[in-house]
């Protein structure tokens, strides 16, 4: 270890696991997801069409990741509240403090790491927020999608019972007028397009938050100099030792 | 605008969906047979209304027999999502048919739907049912015209007080005092028409695209500001029955159901009769295997248009479109469009010209963007998106390369 750095820990090894199941997870969500809207590859299989099933498994892949997707963000959100490590929702309340953090992390982001005078050994305002914003935009594309996939139920019933499309009816049939209210249908006009076109721009925003999260992990590692990537992978940074 | 804000959010939080209850358990039918056999002996007492037709000397005229009837019943009781032991009811019920008066005028349309009832290959029991239903005022149908056929509406309208299903074809043009539309010698706007003959109709059945979202005349950019009935008439029961055309097996079945319970069906959050709006097209198609497979009509008249392709890339809406076309299909099961070997529009949708009806994916189509202005694919979008994130992020690396300040520099 580097002299006068000491290491914190940043992901416990479950926020690790999620991180990464997330990341396989988008990959395939997008990849079948384009698929679905505009079928952009053909089938060159001679084959009847019930063995080559392609648009099929495409769909299928998509709600596998779609659950598991589910089931990450259910723990995500429970940690929000109750973790015992940190606990985000903390730090996005609109608090003076937050306030002063998070445009204190800004600036020094726009003045190239000139004014770095924060504490960085624990996730600071501005991350935190821009990690609500990833989980705002997935929360919309699961009820998004569970909207647009309840309609296949249309008899009410499923293979594991009537419940299941009751409760995505619950709990998602508001999201048709709420996409119609986005696209700017008169009140009253909304219908399932809508959803599905709200669920596609959805996705731009994701892929658009990925890559603004991707570079400014490596730009944090560079000009920070404390190892930021790593928490990715260990689960920890350093930090300059405050006593060093 | 406000308002129409308000009321959006307020039905944010207040949408219902399609989703059908097909079992309501027997107490629940035993109560709506005793209560629909009751409406139709009291019905059995009234007159058949000016001398209509009568149905049974009809058919016999057509020379169907009364087992095409029967099997007819129980088809439609089926449709109706009634139990079979409705069939003897519904059966009676469309002998009766003559004794609910209907109203039905035009307004901005083509007259499709009219078009739809009267003009199938030969008349079948839906056609002949819309025949003989006590139509007392139908513009096209009309005789008389001038201040002759606006007496005759007038007369309709004092005879049968309250009682009347006023049936409605065609959008309202709200634009200009609704200047757009007038009829008669008068010159009644459209909007007034409407407004006098809904007053005193027991209940509003909108037919067609137009007459329940607007359609056609409302596409953008809607220069003459068409509504649909339900967004200008209040206070009235009012059903929508949308596609383009309508098709008439659903318009018997919301007349029968209102002969047979004296009350309008079960209805959507578009009040769209869900006993027909209740299915989506893409689950009943005849070409789902192929969607499943991957396999699609890329281009009209290809090798996969003439193996009977999934139409999905060259637009279906069939997975975004709740109608039962797929199922009872139109003229009598003969045929319907996904069969002919096009794609589903989502004609009994709202906004359907704009949002459904180009012939190809919603991901390929220009649409409009949600900011408003200029109309993009929903990809094109994105990638501007993306670029612009991506010139921001490439202006910023740059700059931090040349005069960011590394943390050892500082101490350096
Ligand atoms: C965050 C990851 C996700 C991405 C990037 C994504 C992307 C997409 C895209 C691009 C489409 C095509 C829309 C179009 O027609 O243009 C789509 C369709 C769809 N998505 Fe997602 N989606 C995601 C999550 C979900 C989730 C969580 C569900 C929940 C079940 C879901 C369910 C659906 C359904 C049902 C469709 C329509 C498929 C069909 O009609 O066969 N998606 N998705
Ligand atoms: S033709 Fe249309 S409705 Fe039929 S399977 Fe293909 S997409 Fe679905
Ligand atoms: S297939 Fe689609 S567009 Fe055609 S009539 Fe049915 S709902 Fe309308």
């Amino acid at each position: 270890m580097k002299e006068g750095y000491k290491k914190v820990e940043r992901m416990t090894p479950a926020m690790r696991i999620i991180h990464w199941v997330n990341v396989l997870s988008m990959i395939v969500a997008i990849a079948t997801g384009l698929y679905i809207a505009a079928p952009y590859y053909q089938t060159f299989i001679a084959d009847s069409a019930v063995d080559k099933y392609v648009m099929a498994w495409n769909r299928w892949g998509h709600f596998m990741v779609a659950i598991i997707f589910d089931v990450t963000s259910i723990i995500v959100a429970y940690l929000y509240f109750f973790s015992c490590f940190e606990k985000p929702w903390k730090k996005v309340i609109p608090t003076p403090t937050n306030i002063k953090e998070f445009f204190a992390v800004l600036i020094n982001l726009i003045t190239l790491n000139r004014s770095k005078n924060f504490d960085s050994s624990h996730s600071d305002s501005f991350n935190t927020i821009y990690f609500a914003i990833f989980h705002l935009l997935l929360a919309w594309m699961l009820l998004t999608g569970l909207q647009l996939y309840v309609h296949a139920l249309a008899s009410g019933e499923s293979s594991i019972g009537a419940w299941w499309p009751w409760m995505l009816h619950a709990m998602t049939d508001w999201t048709i007028p709420a996409s119609g209210w986005i696209n700017g249908a008169a009140s009253g006009m909304s219908s399932l397009m809508d959803v599905r076109i709200t669920h596609h721009y959805t996705m731009w925003f994701i892929v658009v938050w990925v890559v603004f999260h991707i570079y400014y992990q490596v730009w944090r590692t560079i000009f920070w100099q404390e190892g930021d990537i790593a928490i990715a992978f260990g689960g920890e940074k350093f930090v300059k030792d405050k006593e060093a | 605008m406000a308002v129409d804000k308000q009321e959006s959010v307020k039905s944010l939080f207040t949408a219902q969906s399609a989703k059908v209850d097909t079992n309501r358990g027997d107490a629940y039918y035993e109560k709506l047979y005793a209560q629909c056999r009751a409406r139709l002996d009291e019905l059995k007492e009234l007159a058949p209304l000016n001398n209509r037709m009568d149905f049974k000397e009809s058919i016999e005229d057509e020379g169907l027999d009364r087992r095409d009837f029967l099997k007819w019943a129980s088809a439609t009781t089926a449709m109706l999502m009634l139990p079979a032991s409705f069939t003897p009811l519904v059966a009676d019920a469309a002998v009766m048919m003559n004794r609910v008066p209907v109203v039905w005028i035009e307004l901005s349309d083509c007259a499709g739907n009219t078009e739809a009832l009267i003009r199938s290959d030969g008349p079948k029991i839906d056609e002949i049912i819309l025949d003989i239903i006590s139509l007392e005022f139908n513009e096209t149908l009309l005789a008389a015209s001038g201040h002759q056929a606006e007496k005759q509406l007038e007369d309709a309208i004092e005879h049968f007080k309250g009682k009347y299903l006023l049936f409605v074809e065609g959008a309202v043009p709200m634009g200009m005092d609704g200047q757009y539309g007038t009829i008669g010698a008068s010159g009644e706007t459209f909007h007034d028409h409407l407004q006098r003959i809904a007053k005193d109709a027991a209940a509003i059945v909108a037919v067609g695209s137009c007459a329940t979202f607007g359609g056609i005349p409302a596409a953008a950019p809607n220069p003459t500001d068409a509504k649909g009935v339900m967004d200008v008439v209040k206070g009235k029961p009012i059903i929508n029955i949308p596609a383009c055309p309508a098709n008439p097996s659903n318009m018997v079945g919301v007349i029968l159901h209102y002969v047979l319970t004296g009350s309008i069906p079960e209805l959507d959050s578009l009040l769209r009769p869900k006993f027909a709006f209740g299915y989506r097209i893409h689950d009943n198609c005849e070409r789902r295997a192929h969607f499943d497979a991957g396999e699609y009509v890329e281009e009209w008249g290809d090798e996969g248009a003439k193996n009977n392709f999934c139409l999905y890339k060259v637009g279906c809406k069939g997975p975004m479109t709740f109608n039962n076309c797929s199922i009872i299909r139109y003229n009598e099961g003969v045929n319907w469009p996904v069969g002919v070997g096009r794609g589903c529009i989502g004609c009994s949708e709202p906004d359907f010209w704009d949002k459904y009806a180009y012939e190809r994916p919603m991901a390929n189509a220009n649409i409009k963007a949600p900011t408003g202005g200029v109309e993009k694919t929903v990809d094109e979008f994105g990638l501007g998106l993306l670029t612009a994130a991506g010139v921001g992020i490439a202006i910023h690396a740059a700059a931090s390369a040349v005069a960011g300040k590394k943390e050892s520099e500082k101490e350096a």
